[in-house]
C-alpha cells in the first residue's frame, strides 16, 4: 500500500489537519463503509427522484410501457388546463397563511419566553397539535366544522351565521382549511422563535431598558433585528409548505367543494394516482418546484438574507 | 429606606427607588395576569378540539357535533365498536404501526449515526463534496418524490403479492425505506459528534480500537442525548405518516394506524363517534411519548434549526 515515507508525510499532514484519522486507502474505505447504507438510500429515494422526475416531466409515462419523450407537450397541456391554473391560484392564495402564522408565532414565542411559573406546561401544550398526525387533525377539524358543531357555536357567539359546514361552502372552504394549517403550525414556529429569542443576549435588552427604551422600542430595535435570521428560516419554511399544501386538503376536502380547495399539489396527486398520467403529474410537480424556489429567493431578498443587522 | 435621603430635591420630578420598585411590581403583576389570561385562551384554542373529540368519543348517544364542556354520559361502547365492527381489524393497524415505527426508527437512527461518524471525525477524499451534496439535496425541492418513489417501489418489486409472510415484510419495507435516509438526522448527529473530543478517539485508535468499536463505545454513548431526541422525532414522524402508506399499499390490512383511521372514517360514515374513538387511540401513544420525551424533543428541534 503505502511506503513508510508516505506514511510519515501523511502523518505530518494529519497533525496539521484539525481532524482525527490519517488519510489512507484503508481509512477511506472504512469511512465510505460507514456511509454506504445511508448513501444508497439517499441516492435511491432523494437524488434519483429529482433527476428522474425532471426527465418524466418531458415524457408520457404510465409505468407499464417505457417513458416516451414528448418534449414540452405536458407543459402545453398544463397551460391549457383551467384546473391546473385554478389549483395554482389556490396554492398562491394559501401563502396568505404565512404572514399570519409568523406574526402569531412570534407573539406566542415572546409570551412563553416570559419567566412565568408553569410556563413549561403552556409551551408543551402548544406543541400538541404539531405532534399530531394530519390524518387525526384533519378528521377532528372536519367534525369541528360540522353544522351546529363547536365552530358554528363560536361563529354564532360572534354574531356570524354559518349555514352548514364551512368546509362545504365554496366561499369559505379554503379559509377553513387554512385555519387548520395555522392552528397546527403555530406551535412549531413558536419553538423555532423561542430558540431564536433565547439566542438574543439578555444584556442587550437590559441595556436598552436602562437607556430608557420603552418595551416597543426594545422590541423593534433589539428583539426584532436579533430574530431576523429565524424569521428568514421560518417564513421560508412556511411559504414553501403553503405552496405545497396537500395533506390537510387530502383529509378534509379532497379539493372540493366545487374545486375551491383544489391546490397545485392536489392536481399533481390526482393526475398521478387517479389518472396514472405520471409524465403530466411530474411536469406539474416541476412547475411547483420552480415556483417554490422563486418564492424562496424572493423571501431571501425581502429579509435581506437574514442578516442580523437591520 | 433611602427615601428621605434621596428624594430631597428632585422628588417632584423623578420617583424614588422604592417607588420605582413598587410601580414595577404592580406593573409586573398586571402584565403577568394579562399574560396568563392570554396563555389560557391560546391553550383553549389549541387543545379544546382534542378534548372535545375525547369527550364526544366517550358519549354513548346524543347529538354528536355539539359544542360542550362535559360529556353527556360515559361509555366505552364506541371504543369496543372500533375494535369489533370494522372491515379492517383495528388491532392489526396498531400492530402495523408498531412494526413500522420500530423498523423505521431503528434503521433511520442507525444509518444516520453510522454515516455521520466519518463526516464528523474522519479525513477522507470527497468528504466535503458529500457533505455539501447532502446540503444541496435538503434545499432542492422534490415534488416528484411521491411519484418517482412510487415507481421505484413498484420496480423494486416491493408491492408483489406472492405469499402472505413475504408480502407483509416487503410492504412494511416499502412504507419505511423512503424515509430512512434522514438528512436532518445526519446533521443532528454530525453536530453531536463534533462535540466529542478528538483526543479521545485518537487515544482509542492508538490503543488499536477498530473504527466500529470507537463508534459504538465512544461516539454513541457521548451522543446519546441527541440520539434519544432524534429517535423520538422519528417515532412521531413514522407514527403520524399516512399519505405515503395510503397511496402505495395495496393491502389495507398492512396500513399503519394513521392511514387506517381514514379508512375507518369511510367504513364508519354512520358512526362518527367510533371514528373519534379511533382518533383518540391514534393520538394517545404520541402524547405519552411526547410527555415523557418533551425535553429531548425540544432539544432535537432546536438542534435541527441551529445545526
Amino acid at each position: 500500500m503505502t511506503t513508510t515515507k508516505g506514511r510519515e508525510s501523511r502523518r505530518a499532514q494529519h497533525v496539521r489537519g484539525a481532524q482525527g484519522a490519517r488519510v489512507t486507502v484503508r481509512s477511506t474505505l472504512i469511512a465510505y463503509a460507514f456511509m454506504l447504507p445511508f448513501l444508497i438510500l439517499l441516492v435511491l429515494y432523494h437524488t434519483w427522484p429529482v433527476f428522474f422526475g425532471t426527465y418524466l416531466a418531458f415524457t408520457k409515462y404510465n409505468i407499464i410501457s417505457p417513458p416516451e419523450w414528448v418534449g414540452l407537450e405536458n407543459f402545453r397541456t398544463l397551460a391549457a388546463d383551467s384546473q391546473f391554473w385554478a389549483g395554482l391560484r389556490n396554492s398562491l392564495k394559501y401563502i396568505l397563511v404565512v404572514p399570519v402564522i409568523q406574526f402569531l408565532s412570534i407573539a406566542v414565542a415572546m409570551l412563553v419566553n416570559r419567566p412565568l411559573r408553569g410556563i413549561g406546561f403552556f409551551r408543551t401544550a402548544y406543541y400538541v397539535p404539531v405532534v399530531t398526525s394530519f390524518a387525526v387533525v384533519g378528521l377532528i377539524w372536519t367534525w369541528m366544522y360540522q353544522q351546529d358543531g363547536p365552530v358554528s357555536a363560536v361563529l354564532r357567539f360572534l354574531g356570524l351565521e354559518a349555514r352548514g359546514s364551512l368546509l362545504n361552502n365554496p366561499a369559505t372552504a379554503l379559509y377553513a382549511v387554512m385555519f387548520v394549517t395555522l392552528w397546527k403550525g403555530i406551535g412549531y414556529y413558536m419553538v423555532l422563535y423561542l430558540a431564536g429569542l433565547q439566542a438574543i443576549s439578555r444584556e442587550l435588552e437590559e441595556a436598552a431598558v436602562i437607556d430608557g427604551a420603552t418595551r416597543w422600542q426594545v422590541f423593534t430595535n433589539v428583539t426584532l433585528p436579533g430574530l431576523r435570521p429565524t424569521i428568514l428560516v421560518c417564513s421560508l419554511l412556511s411559504t414553501i409548505s403553503a405552496i405545497k399544501v396537500f395533506e390537510e386538503i387530502y383529509v378534509m376536502t379532497q379539493g372540493g367543494p366545487a374545486g375551491s380547495t383544489y391546490t397545485a399539489l392536489f392536481f399533481t396527486y390526482s393526475r398521478a394516482f387517479v389518472d396514472f398520467q405520471y409524465g403530466l403529474a411530474a411536469a406539474a410537480g416541476l412547475i411547483i418546484a420552480v415556483i417554490s424556489i422563486l418564492f424562496g429567493f424572493i423571501n431571501f431578498k425581502l429579509t435581506r438574507g437574514g442578516k442580523a443587522d437591520a | 429606606m433611602l427615601k428621605e435621603a434621596v428624594s430631597r430635591q428632585p422628588s417632584a420630578v423623578s420617583p424614588t427607588l422604592s417607588e420605582i420598585k413598587a410601580r414595577r411590581r404592580r406593573k409586573d403583576l398586571l402584565w403577568n395576569t394579562l399574560a396568563y389570561a392570554v396563555l389560557v385562551v391560546i391553550a383553549l384554542i389549541l387543545l379544546y378540539p382534542f378534548y372535545w373529540t375525547l369527550i364526544t368519543s366517550l358519549e354513548p348517544s346524543g347529538s354528536i357535533y355539539e359544542a360542550k364542556l362535559l360529556p353527556r354520559g360515559l361509555s366505552l361502547r364506541n371504543y369496543i365498536e372500533v375494535f369489533r365492527g370494522t372491515t379492517v381489524p383495528f388491532w392489526r393497524l396498531i400492530v402495523n404501526s408498531l412494526i413500522i415505527c420500530t423498523l423505521g426508527v431503528t434503521l433511520t437512527v442507525t444509518l444516520a449515526s453510522l454515516a455521520a461518524y466519518p463526516l464528523a471525525k474522519m479525513r477522507f477524499p470527497g468528504r466535503d463534496l458529500i457533505f455539501y451534496a447532502i446540503l444541496v439535496l435538503m434545499v432542492l425541492p422534490n415534488e416528484a418524490g411521491l411519484i418517482v418513489n412510487y415507481i421505484t417501489t413498484i420496480k423494486l418489486g416491493l408491492l408483489q403479492q406472492t405469499n402472505p409472510v413475504l408480502d407483509a415484510a416487503r410492504q412494511y419495507a416499502a412504507v419505511v425505506l423512503p424515509g430512512v435516509a434522514s438528512i436532518v438526522g445526519l446533521f443532528l448527529l454530525r453536530q453531536a459528534y463534533l462535540g466529542v473530543p478528538t483526543e479521545l478517539i485518537e487515544a482509542a485508535r492508538i490503543d488499536g480500537a477498530r473504527e466500529l468499536t470507537i463508534w459504538r463505545r465512544i461516539m454513541l454513548p457521548l451522543a446519546l442525548p441527541t440520539i434519544v431526541a432524534f429517535s423520538i422525532l422519528e417515532f412521531v414522524a413514522y407514527w403520524n405518516s399516512f399519505l405515503w402508506a395510503r397511496i402505495m399499499l395495496p393491502d389495507k390490512n398492512l396500513m399503519p394506524l394513521s392511514a387506517g383511521l381514514l379508512e375507518l372514517s369511510g367504513t364508519f360514515s354512520t358512526n362518527s363517534r367510533a371514528v373519534m374513538a379511533g382518533a383518540v387511540i391514534t393520538v394517545l401513544p404520541i402524547l405519552v411519548i411526547f410527555a415523557f420525551g418533551q425535553r429531548y424533543f425540544m432539544k432535537g428541534i432546536e438542534g435541527a434549526v441551529k445545526g
